[in-house]
């Protein structure tokens, strides 16, 4: 019995859990007198679109949890990583796959370096790198998406048994990405260094590394939604991922990571990615257009904000 | 004689305008003699962008010197514009206004919730941006809506003086009033002190909530100008959420000499840093080169900036010039 | 003139001493039953007190006995949950520091409170009711160097960015930001902890003016030298009540520790160990340009060495650069006889050094983590394997360690900052315990804002360590501490080295003398 209570205490201590639990009921009962809802389809188009913008959150969640608030640029080199994945599908699939990774991952490798070393700001330092990959994709192709000629990236948009292809993909990179955190030294020094780094370098873990791995891990996660998307919409276009910053800076935030970093983790992006992705397709099915749903996420970004204040001091 | 120039430059107001002085002289030197960097063409549009970056990097700017940030400019810019372009019809001067109430509340609801609730302005505003984008959608139904009235779309952007418009102007007149109200009044005093150390203000008895909230609206209404008017000289409004004004902005602000750590820059160096941004702009497009250019050019200014302002700068200097191993 | 011990007694007369002679006369500042909690810490508890004017009360208790908050609360900064105060015989409220400037209250608070990106003139006048809205500042200006001058710091120039100055200069404009305030009552938290012997001289003589002017001073230290050198009367709060309060000629020092412990005055430094042992730190010629110059040293296993310097001496700049957190000294570090190369963390880290730094919160601890996650930080590398981590052997490993320095097992998962400051620097001690080899741990003011109870505990644990085989190098400007711990005492004055003494050769005096004004 005392456990229980104790449970319940413990919850309602931590604004994040009560957050996730009162959207998850909340939802559900809201999901389950929508008409059309609980259709296997429109709940499976839902969670495939969701998929894209969950990898991408949860490479945000590592830089988030770092200490490094987000990344600006993490849509563009999304979007970056379709057209040089489409582009070197003339190798083949294999080395194709790997240079989308190498590319995504050095990208926000170099961010994390220069972030890291310097201890320069993370904000200006991804807008920066914003400006240098979309000049840089003006300038490769022209404005223009590429295309591939062949038919190699079907087996991307296969199904894992009754699950769609994108979602298992994003179901794999959660567990990956949070057994990372939770069981390796790397995850660990991550959180001792987004909660201070003074006190982790006192601690002999420098904190550049920790963070440019971050990055490195962040961009990983990014790749496989490039993959992914471009494998979808079967082109590379820099039209891809605008906007993927803001919404999976919202999926970490509303799933609960703290902004300042040092708390959270990647099973809360998975809450927040869905909690959202729940939203909108409910009002998409009582008839609310994109608009709706635009204002809609502000609201509850802001509104979760809120809920995270911590009293006055 | 050099101990007062160096003295001159090593003021972070100053400084901006060396910087575009030397740009101006390097672009017209590249230019030769076909006249097209230094010309009225290129001040009216360097100007020009001036107008529309100007007000941004100044809300942006007054909010880092708070040490706070404000993500949400993009979000009123577009719908300072759109509420300016449906509501000024018959009216213009009052659709401007009720643009800039509409950034002021934006800012005072921001503002109120962060004092009120003691949180940092990133996640707030990140809110606030994501909402007043939203809000612009929801406003125009998700379509682009014309001005009609393009008498008032050519007068805002006419030719003053060869090379200033109704716009420019504006945008000065605010950087000048931003100017005196930091320096010369209590107020401006205290917002640095709030940005200096809090806590120190906090004891000292600044009421730095207010402060706070002050910044906040004053930021709104500034990005409300920009956006009304820049959304009447398009003769039109779109609810994309003008990002590509939070990249400048930032850039243009933190060229001025403002630091995210807050308490220093002044609006005159903001100015300074708009101004260099733009004419980095006109200059490239005067001599030719193409857009992609800009957005590289941009992107070095701010990784430039980023580096020489960040904290272990002096730490691995050191350190490469003295080959060691880490 | 009466010794009030217990709680509650509350003086309506008292003697004020003015230039020799005996005055009666009405308090210019009474607060009745004041009480204040900060959630389920109760930092006050029915607290009275009379102050008189032309009096220099000192207040005087451990850490959380209440003090600051007292303070805070007489300057408006904080508002009291119950109780009334009375300020020139009327009843008020203070409901910020606004209002108590306008009643003629003025303070230097504990924490430096200047804004480093603004000139001295304007941190002087920084929050004062004198200044209109826009800025006069000719006025201002003279009665901002009559300001300095009084406290001898003219030659600080009223536009210099207070961020320029040095911790000393920064202290002393926030007493001529206090002076300028024109108040009856003046109160001081702590204001000399960062300053030199001869700035403190100026400050008193600044403050015996004041006095004689008929105003008051309240001066909350713990510096108990400071006590009877220029107070008249001493207040001691102890766990937020009121002990008593006593004229600084009734009372003796150890009568007053008495009085703030609430117990009998107990040696507090443990034993010292004699273990000869071998050299496992040597410094060499150490030079960091601007802190330090020539620093040598040689610490051995079961050592316990202190360097003692004040604020600027470089003591600090030394134990920073064995830690490896100075990018450009020079000189020679060997820890058992290997080199060590400056200027990396890392490298320290695995030459088995431990740094325990002076700024617990900044430095020290990962305030927001629990427990646990404190204590096992450092061993991350050698607790995992492939880099993958246990968590099962994680939590003994912290339950090892928490036993090992002392700190309450049930506290494991507790967050790090809900421990007081004396645990959360036993979380400190606990992360320099390496699975294998004692190595070397260096510190900076280890017991900086921790009790007296706190203290004691962590000297036990100092010595525990060295009993184990491990090297103790320390900075600290607390000298009861450096001669009641330290095995071997190095003086610093201004980035040079100055004295050493071993064992019987550690002398107060000489140390002092050393530290303050050397004879070279």
């Amino acid at each position: 019995m005392a456990s229980i209570t104790t449970w319940l205490e413990s919850i309602r201590q931590d604004k994040a859990s009560m957050i996730q639990w009162a959207a998850a009921v909340g939802v559900v009962l809201f999901a389950v007198s929508t008409p059309g809802f609980l259709s296997a389809t429109s709940i499976r188009s839902l969670l495939t679109t969701v998929s894209f913008i969950g990898c991408v959150a949860v490479g945000m969640t590592f830089i988030t949890l770092s200490g490094n608030i987000m990344s600006f640029s993490i849509g563009a080199s999304m979007s970056a990583t379709t057209v040089v994945f489409m582009m070197s599908l003339t190798l083949g699939l294999t080395p194709a796959l790997i240079l989308a990774f190498l590319f995504c991952a050095a990208l926000n490798g170099i961010q994390g370096w220069l972030i890291g070393f310097f201890r320069a700001n993370p904000l200006i330092i991804s807008m920066a790198a914003y400006a240098l990959i979309i000049g840089g994709a003006i300038y490769i192709t022209g404005g223009r998406g590429i295309y591939p000629l062949t038919d190699e990236t079907e087996v991307l948009k296969a199904n894992l048994g009754p699950v769609p292809g994108p979602l298992a993909a994003f179901l794999i990179a959660v567990i990956v990405g949070q057994c990372i955190l939770s069981f390796t030294r790397f995850g660990r020094n991550i959180y001792l260094v987004g909660t201070n780094p003074r006190a982790a370098k006192a601690a002999g873990i420098e904190p550049w590394r920790t963070v440019m791995w971050a990055y490195v891990a962040a961009g990983l996660f990014t790749a496989v939604s490039a993959v992914l998307v471009a494998a979808r919409y079967r082109s590379g276009d820099m039209e891809h991922g605008i906007g993927y910053e803001y919404r999976a800076i919202s999926a970490v935030l509303v799933g609960g990571t703290a902004i300042q970093g040092g708390e959270g983790s990647v099973v809360r992006t998975l809450a927040g990615t869905f909690f959202i992705a729940l939203m909108q397709g409910l009002l998409i099915l009582r008839g609310f257009g994109i608009e709706m749903q635009y204002l809609l996420i502000g609201l509850i970004v802001l509104a979760v904000i809120m809920l995270q204040w911590k009293g006055r001091t | 004689m050099t101990r007062r120039l160096r003295a001159l430059l090593a003021d972070p107001t100053v400084r901006p305008f060396a910087v575009l002085a030397l740009i101006t002289i390097i672009l017209g030197i590249i230019d030769g003699s076909r006249g097209r960097v230094l010309s009225a063409n290129t001040a009216y549009d360097v100007l020009q962008q001036f107008a529309t970056i100007g007000p941004v990097a100044l809300g942006l700017g007054l909010s880092m010197m708070v040490k706070e940030f404000d993500l949400s400019v993009g979000g009123v810019l577009s719908l300072a514009g759109c509420v300016a372009v449906m509501t000024g019809e018959t009216n213009p001067v009052l659709g401007l206004l009720l643009a800039i109430a509409v950034g002021g509340l934006a800012g005072l609801a921001q503002g109120s919730i962060m004092t009120w609730l003691n949180l940092s302005s990133i996640g707030v505003t990140l809110g606030g941006l994501l909402t007043f984008g939203g809000l612009s959608y929801f406003l125009t139904g998700n379509t682009t809506i014309a001005f009609e009235r393009l008498d008032v779309a050519l007068a805002v952007n006419a030719p003053v003086l060869e090379i200033f418009s109704v716009r420019s102007l504006t945008a000065i007149f605010l950087f000048l009033v931003a100017a005196f109200v930091v320096s010369w009044t209590r107020f401006g005093r205290d917002l640095l002190a709030v940005g200096s150390d809090r806590r120190a203000a906090i004891v000292v008895g600044i009421r730095v909530d207010h402060i706070l909230i002050a910044v906040f609206v004053i930021s709104g209404a500034l990005t409300a100008i920009g956006g009304g008017l820049l959304s009447y000289g398009l003769a039109a409004a779109s609810p994309v959420a003008l990002a590509d004004t939070l990249v400048p902005g930032a850039a243009a602000a933190i060229l001025g000499g403002v630091s995210l750590s807050g308490g220093k820059g002044r609006p005159l160096g903001i100015a300074g840093g708009v101004l260099v941004l733009s004419m980095l702009r006109s200059g490239l497009t005067a001599i030719g080169v193409p857009p992609f250019a800009h957005w590289i050019v941009t992107a070095g200014v701010l990784f430039a900036v980023g580096i020489l302002d960040s904290e272990e700068l002096n730490r691995r200097v050191y350190s490469i010039r003295h080959v060691y191993r880490w | 003139m009466s010794v009030s011990l217990g709680s509650q007694t509350i003086e309506t007369v008292a003697n004020v001493t003015v230039s020799g002679q005996m005055l009666l006369c009405d308090p210019i500042l009474s607060v009745r039953g004041l009480s204040k909690s900060f959630g389920p810490v109760t930092a006050l508890k029915q607290v009275s007190l009379d102050v008189y004017p032309g009096e220099i009360r000192a207040v005087c208790g451990e850490n959380g006995a209440g003090k600051s908050t007292l303070v805070n609360i007489l300057a408006g900064i904080d508002r009291p949950d119950a109780g009334a105060i009375c300020f020139d015989g009327k009843i008020c409220t203070l409901p910020s520091s606004t209002e108590a400037q306008r009643l003629g209250i003025a303070m230097v608070a504990q924490e430096l409170s200047v804004c480093p990106d603004l000139s001295v003139l304007d941190n002087i006048w920084l929050g004062s009711m004198d200044v209109p809205f826009l800025h006069r500042r000719k006025e201002l200006r003279r009665r901002a160097y009559e300001a300095l001058s009084l406290l001898g710091a003219e030659h600080i120039a009223l536009d210099t960015r207070v961020g320029r100055l040095t911790i000393g200069e920064r202290q002393l404009v926030e007493i001529a930001r206090m002076l300028t305030r024109n108040a009856r009552v003046f109160i001081l938290d702590e204001p000399t902890a960062t300053l030199s012997d001869s700035e403190i001289d100026r400050i008193f003589v600044a403050l015996a003016r004041i006095r004689r002017e008929g105003r008051s001073i309240v001066y909350v230290t713990h510096r108990l030298a400071e006590v009877f050198r220029i107070c008249d009367s001493v207040t001691v709060l102890r766990n937020g009540e009121m002990v008593g309060t006593s004229k600084t000629t009734d009372i003796d020092r150890k009568k007053l520790i008495e009085m703030m412990l609430g117990r009998p005055f107990v040696e507090m430094y443990p034993e010292h160990g004699y273990v000869a042992g071998e050299t496992i730190l040597q410094i060499e010629n150490l030079s960091i340009p601007g802190a330090v110059s020539n620093f040598s040293a040689r610490v051995t296993r079961g050592d316990i060495v202190y360097i003692a310097g004040q604020v600027g001496s470089g003591a600090e700049g030394v134990i920073r650069t064995v830690a490896g957190l100075v990018y450009n000294a020079t000189g020679s570090v060997q820890v058992n006889g290997k080199a060590l190369h400056l200027g990396s963390a890392d490298e320290a880290f695995h030459h088995n050094i431990s740094f325990v730094s002076g700024d617990r919160a900044e430095e020290g601890i990962f305030r927001t983590l629990s427990v646990t996650d404190n204590l096992v930080a450092a061993r991350l590398r050698e607790l995992s394997r492939f880099g993958i981590l246990n968590p099962i052997s994680l939590r003994s490993e912290a339950i090892r360690l928490a036993v090992r320095v002392g700190v309450d097992q049930q506290r494991l998962r507790s967050r790090a900052d809900n421990l007081s400051g004396g645990n959360q620097q036993k979380l400190a001690f606990g992360r320099c315990l390496g699975a294998t080899q004692a190595g070397v741990i260096v510190l900076i003011e280890p017991t900086r804002g921790i009790d007296i109870g706190a203290r004691a505990e962590i000297y036990q644990l100092m010595r525990q360590f060295c009993s184990q085989g491990y090297g103790l190098l320390v900075a600290s400007t607390d000298l009861e501490e450096v001669v009641g711990v330290g095995d071997v005492v190095i003086t610093m004055y201004r980035s040079r080295q100055v004295g050493y003494y071993r064992g019987k050769e550690i002398n107060m005096q000489h140390i002092i003398a050393d530290i303050t004004h050397p004879l070279h």
